[in-house]
């Protein structure tokens, strides 16, 4: 349902993104590996129009992403985005939060809203958090938040951008079991992560990102485990030891 | 202290009270007018536009308010343009107020971390509709304390009207006493009268600020 196609960015001067390609069937679950700096983030803002691209082309469903075009915003609800830093709305209850987007981006009824937002808020485990404020919460409650407030816009897939790096190694279990169980649900998820374990279990597919390319990726279990790529084996062993 | 000097000195100093409330909401309007200006002007990308708003800001800071009164007052008219006491002592003060006002204001906006707005985007919300629901509501809760209290110095420093002969209160108490020598009467009721003024704000801004930290937010953790 997402093709990357042969995409290229460029920060200025940089060439950030090399002819990257990466096909993402619904219902896959892919990651996205690689050292600090090499483009992961980059990617996932591409899919989702935060970032424009300078050649090449994405597209969902067939429908082209484009930052210049008005259905860009459109697009944006139908693919999610969960962040490293949570980044909810400090000023507003975690119920209103999860509720935001449907109520004033879609125009759902507020009742309908309500409710589909507590029953998110149930399937996180945070249903008993609705009325606290982002900054009552702990880092692994807000990011259970922000997967919530994704999934209130009933997208077709949702993007993960290191969601439990910024989290307490204590609170990474909770986030984890919250995607584990939206990859079983079936959800299509593109996940940039260092958790090599939860690569491991969850992924279909994993992509080693290197310098702005995709430089090996194949099923969890062999590029994880069987590197062929000299740079992937050393990545994977200085994370491995970290 | 006779009663009947409080009783005639009174209503004087109620006029004077009156054009103090005016020059005090004149000056405060116009402030937050062009210091919001100012805030965009310092926000734009456009070096030049920045750059002319910062000067602005570090000229007006740099000069004491009375100064700019006389300026005004003084030196505008000799332009040809025809000012009242009373509009000089509104534009001195609002302009002086400006260059805080646009200090308040920028930090309120920029308070508010990029990556919100990202994640507002990121479930399809258009720039109109981030600016309504995420960003001017915290920037307002930020700013609004501090415009507070600049609305109880623009009060107090609406007295300096009257070196330029506006009859606001302080103006009319000068007036009162120099023809009945009745000093502490007089100065007394006028300090009294601008604590009537100015606590009601100082309390209102006491207040918002417990009640905004207690909704507290902030940046995450
Ligand atoms: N807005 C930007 N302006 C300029 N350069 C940028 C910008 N965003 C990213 N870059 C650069 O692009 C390159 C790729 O960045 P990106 O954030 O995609 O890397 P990453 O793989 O996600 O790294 P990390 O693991 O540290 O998050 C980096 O060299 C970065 O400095
Ligand atoms: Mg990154």
């Amino acid at each position: 349902m997402i093709a990357i196609d042969h995409i290229h960015k460029a920060f200025g001067a940089t060439q950030v993104l090399k002819g990257v390609s990466l096909d993402v069937a619904a219902g896959e679950v892919v990651c996205l590996i690689g050292p600090s700096g090499s483009g992961k983030s980059t990617v996932l803002r591409c899919i989702n129009g935060l970032e424009s691209y300078d050649s090449g082309a994405i597209t969902i469903h067939g429908q082209t992403v484009d930052v210049r075009r008005s259905d860009i915003h459109r697009l944006r609800t139908r693919v999610g985005m969960v962040f490293q830093r949570f980044n909810l709305f400090p000023h507003r209850t975690v119920l209103e939060n999860v509720m935001e987007g449907p109520i004033f981006v879609k125009g759902e009824p507020r009742t309908d809203a309500r409710r589909h937002a507590q029953e998110l808020l149930e399937k996180v485990g945070l249903a008993e958090k609705q009325a606290a404020y982002p900054t009552q919460l702990s880092g692994g409650q807000q990011q259970r938040v922000a997967i919530a407030r994704a999934l209130a816009m009933r997208p077709e897939a949702i993007l993960f951008d290191e969601p439990t790096s910024a989290l307490d190694p204590e609170l990474v279990g909770d986030v984890l079991t919250v995607m584990r169980d939206l990859a079983t649900e079936g959800m299509t998820m593109v996940v940039v992560t260092h958790e090599m374990s939860f690569a491991k279990e969850v992924a279909d597919r994993v992509c080693f990102l290197y310098g702005g390319q995709i430089v090996e990726e194949g099923p969890a279990s062999r590029v994880l485990s069987e590197p062929q790529n000299a740079r992937t084996q050393d990545f994977l062993r200085r994370v491995l030891n970290h | 202290m006779a009663y009947s000097d409080i009783a005639a000195f009174f209503p004087i100093l109620l006029k004077g009270a009156v054009v103090t409330v005016q020059i005090t909401l004149g000056a405060l309007l116009l402030s937050t007018f062009l210091g919001l200006l100012l805030a965009l002007m310092k926000r734009s990308p456009f070096a030049p536009i920045s750059a002319l708003a910062s000067t602005f800001i570090n000229v007006i800071r740099g000069l004491p308010i009375i100064v700019q009164l006389f300026y005004i007052y003084f030196v505008i008219p000799e332009l040809g343009i025809d000012l009242s006491a009373f509009q000089a002592s509104i534009i001195g003060l609002g302009i002086a107020y400006s260059a805080y006002q646009a200090e308040n204001f920028r930090a309120g906006i920029e308070a508010v971390d990029a990556g919100q707005i990202e994640a507002a985007k990121s479930i399809g919300m258009k720039s109109a509709l981030i600016m309504r629901r995420v960003v001017l509501p915290q920037a307002v809760r930020i700013a609004l304390p501090p415009y507070g209290n600049t609305a109880v110095m623009i009060l107090k420093d609406s007295s300096l009207a009257s070196t330029i002969t506006v009859a606001e209160m302080t103006r009319a108490g000068q007036l009162i006493a120099a023809s009945t020598f009745q000093n502490t009467t007089v100065y007394t009721m006028v300090a009294l009268m601008y604590l009537a003024l100015s606590l009601p704000l100082i309390f209102g801004v006491n207040r918002l600020e417990r009640f905004f930290a207690k909704s507290r937010q902030g940046a995450d953790q």
